[in-house]
């Protein structure tokens, strides 16, 4: 079985040099190099294709960890990458996942896992573990992604107005000022292109938003 | 008269008188004819007046009435009580009797007056002396001189009559002149009164305002068109000095929008009140600007250095221990002994973590305000019972917000989450931040005990609040009862920034 081609990107020396030395000690796994930044990695890669996996970290000086995820994309589809960070939001774990990141783990991961995230990874599998994945879950459902004409809460204020809820009404209930409700209808009324509220309520009937 | 008498004697020459048919001692044979006076030849000593004449070498003699005379004499019209008319002789005694003397001889009256002499010296004449009872008179006098006959004739009045009405006309003059100068006093006065009251009164209102009172409101009685027009005149001096002190008075409060349209182009006090006032406000508002730079400048280098040590602990002792954890891994052989330091390490890592982000999370720098308070809400929730519910509707996309306004709002809102868990007992927060095409507003609500605004003992919370918000220019609108507290805090999206 071919060696793990493997590439350590972060700026901590003493990390690189105690992981390199972990790594070192299992057959499987071949630390080509150690990089300091993203700049040193892609360099590195643009002349060395045969990479299996990049351990990479998010925040270093010159190129981060999230343009490197970008960049590495347009290099070379083979190179996975998996991100290695003091970062334990959700917040971070998503936006790496959606950059390309085939698996995320903490700094202070154990060195079993980090061996089984390689190992994973390695084979084209993803690797989040079960407290990362939650974490990332819960942030993405706080922050959905969505393309719809109308976001949710203009949604909500829709459904109030169409209550015959007055501006004030809907603020308390919806917990937001007075000016807040206005603006959002004023957005409402804008993006289905009515003048009224009266128009407003039969657009939103025809388009079965209400 | 006697002339007359003369001239009939004279021809009627024929009447025949005998000498001595008269009482008459001649001295002297009178060998001229003409006219005599013969008084002091007879015996009674009447005035005896002889009308001579020679007829055949002997006299005729014709004595001229004395009645006669006397008529003449005592006619008095106009002569008043006093007046008198007599004859006198060449040897200064009276011929014709005393109108005061009716008892005594006229010839035993002497007269040696003034009047007398002057008369007798052919001098005619008037003038005032002393008569014969030494009593100051009004005199004519005149010579008498016919023929042989020498008399002087006197017409006297008291001096003392004459001049009674001149007296009682001096008298009356004098009370008149008395009178009239007493009326023109009394009308001086009055007329100055008049006039100089209402002076006076400016005089005084003037002082008043000297003294720099401009609020006196007196009205007066205005007696002359020139004395209105000056009160006009001065109650719009007043009226513009109040508006200038009215002006200055607000300016001295600082109350710097004040208006004020000078009264003319002129009105060197308005223009340089206006000029004071624009100074002031450029004063005031470079010295806002200057306050706000400074506290600006204290709040980013406070955020800065907390930003560097939440880095610091995050990128540089963070990985320091996750490289201690792999060297323990690496190095150390005993299982249990590894295990136990490893926890230790993990331990202090997430306590660094913790530390961090409570300094300044980077999801803040990385990732926005909305995401960053999701993660403090998380971690909070995490540490409390009280139900957090926290919507993020930021633009996901091409937000506009300002990392100031970012880093502002999200120390705003751990301040509040602190309070509502500290202090007021929440049971419920909600927190919703929203962003407009030229607002992003935050609305915070708990149902917590809530607070007296006017009494704010929550140390300086609020004010730090208060504080941020006025840098990012915005708006805090706070409502505080039990039950229901809000904060409504609403920052202008500024174009051409970020």
């Amino acid at each position: 079985m071919e060696k793990i081609r493997l590439i350590i990107a972060d700026d901590h020396e003493l990390f690189r040099n105690g992981l390199e030395e972990l790594l070192k000690r299992h057959n499987d796994i071949e630390v080509v190099n150690c990089v300091s930044d993203g700049v040193e990695l892609i360099e590195f890669i643009n002349g060395h294709q045969d990479i299996d996996i990049v351990l990479l970290d998010i925040t270093m000086p010159n190129m981060d960890g999230f343009e490197a995820l970008r960049q590495l994309k347009h290099v070379s589809s083979q190179i996975k990458p998996i991100v290695i960070s003091m970062h334990d939001e959700g917040n971070y774990i998503a936006k790496c996942a959606k950059m390309g990141a085939y698996g995320y783990l903490l700094k202070n991961t154990d060195q079993e896992e980090l061996l089984k995230a390689v190992r994973t990874v390695r084979k084209g599998k993803k690797y989040f573990n079960q407290n990362i994945s939650e974490k990332m879950i819960n942030f993405m459902s706080e922050h959905p992604v969505s393309n719809a004409m109308l976001s949710k809460k203009e949604h909500e204020v829709l459904e109030l107005i169409s209550k015959g809820l007055t501006t004030k009404e809907i603020a308390v209930k919806l917990y937001v000022s007075s000016r807040t409700i206005e603006s959002h209808r004023a957005n409402i009324l804008k993006k289905l292109n009515v003048k009224n509220t009266a128009e407003l309520i039969k657009k939103a009937v025809t388009l079965k938003f209400i | 008269m006697i002339q007359s008498e003369w001239q009939e004697f004279v021809n009627n020459s024929n009447t025949k008188l005998p000498e001595d048919s008269l009482h008459i001692n001649l001295p002297k044979k009178i060998t001229q004819p003409g006219i005599y006076d013969f008084t002091s030849f007879l015996e009674h000593k009447e005035l005896a007046i002889a009308l001579v004449s020679i007829k055949d070498s002997a006299s005729v003699i014709k004595m001229v009435d004395y009645e006669k005379v006397m008529d003449v004499l005592l006619e008095r019209t106009g002569m008043g009580n006093t007046g008198e008319s007599y004859l006198v002789g060449e040897d200064f005694r009276m011929r014709t009797q005393s109108r005061f003397l009716e008892d005594v001889s006229p010839t035993d009256i002497m007269v040696r007056t003034e009047g007398v002499r002057n008369a007798l010296n052919s001098k005619s004449g008037k003038g005032i002396y002393k008569d014969y009872r030494n009593i100051d008179v009004y005199g004519v006098y005149s010579l008498i001189e016919l023929s042989n006959l020498k008399l002087t004739i006197l017409s006297e009045i008291d001096k003392d009559e004459v001049e009674a009405p001149l007296k009682s006309l001096k008298r009356r003059l004098l009370i008149l002149l008395l009178l009239i100068m007493l009326i023109a006093i009394f009308l001086s006065l009055f007329l100055t009164k008049i006039i100089a009251d209402p002076i006076i009164k400016m005089k005084k209102s003037l002082k008043v305002m000297a003294q720099g009172n401009y609020d006196g409101t007196d009205t007066y009685s205005k007696n002359s068109d020139e004395i209105k027009e000056m009160y006009e005149a001065l109650n719009l001096l007043k009226k513009s000095l109040q508006g200038a002190v009215d002006f200055s008075k607000k300016i001295g409060e600082m109350n710097l929008n004040t208006n004020y349209s000078p009264k003319s182009k002129n009105d060197a006090l308005g223009n340089s009140l206006i000029k004071m006032r624009d100074k002031l406000i450029e004063f005031r508002n470079s010295e806002t600007t200057q306050s706000m730079r400074t506290k600006r400048q204290l709040l980013d280098g406070l955020e800065n250095e907390r930003r560097r040590l939440s880095r610091e602990l995050h990128d540089g002792i963070g990985p320091l221990l996750t490289s201690l954890r792999i060297y323990i891994e690496n190095k150390v052989e005993d299982k249990a002994l590894q295990q136990e330091m490893k926890k230790l390490a993990d331990e202090t890592i997430s306590e660094v973590r913790l530390m961090s982000n409570a300094l300044m999370p980077s999801t803040i720098d990385d990732f926005g305000v909305g995401v960053a308070l999701s993660n403090f809400f998380d971690q909070m929730r995490k540490s409390t019972e009280t139900s957090i519910a926290f919507e993020d509707l930021l633009k996901p996309e091409q937000s506009r917000i300002t990392k100031d306004q970012e880093i502002n709002l999200f120390r705003i809102c751990q301040e509040l989450t602190n309070n509502s868990l500290k202090h007021a007992m929440a049971k419920n927060i909600r927190v919703t931040l929203s962003e407009f095409d030229d607002f992003i507003s935050l609305f915070y609500f708990d149902d917590g005990i809530g607070f007296d605004l006017n009494n704010v003992n929550l140390g300086s919370g609020i004010i730090n609040i208060k504080e941020r918000v006025e840098l990012c220019n915005g708006t805090i609108e706070i409502n505080s009862k039990p039950g229901n507290t809000t904060f409504i805090i609403e920052l202008p999206i500024e174009n051409g920034k970020n």
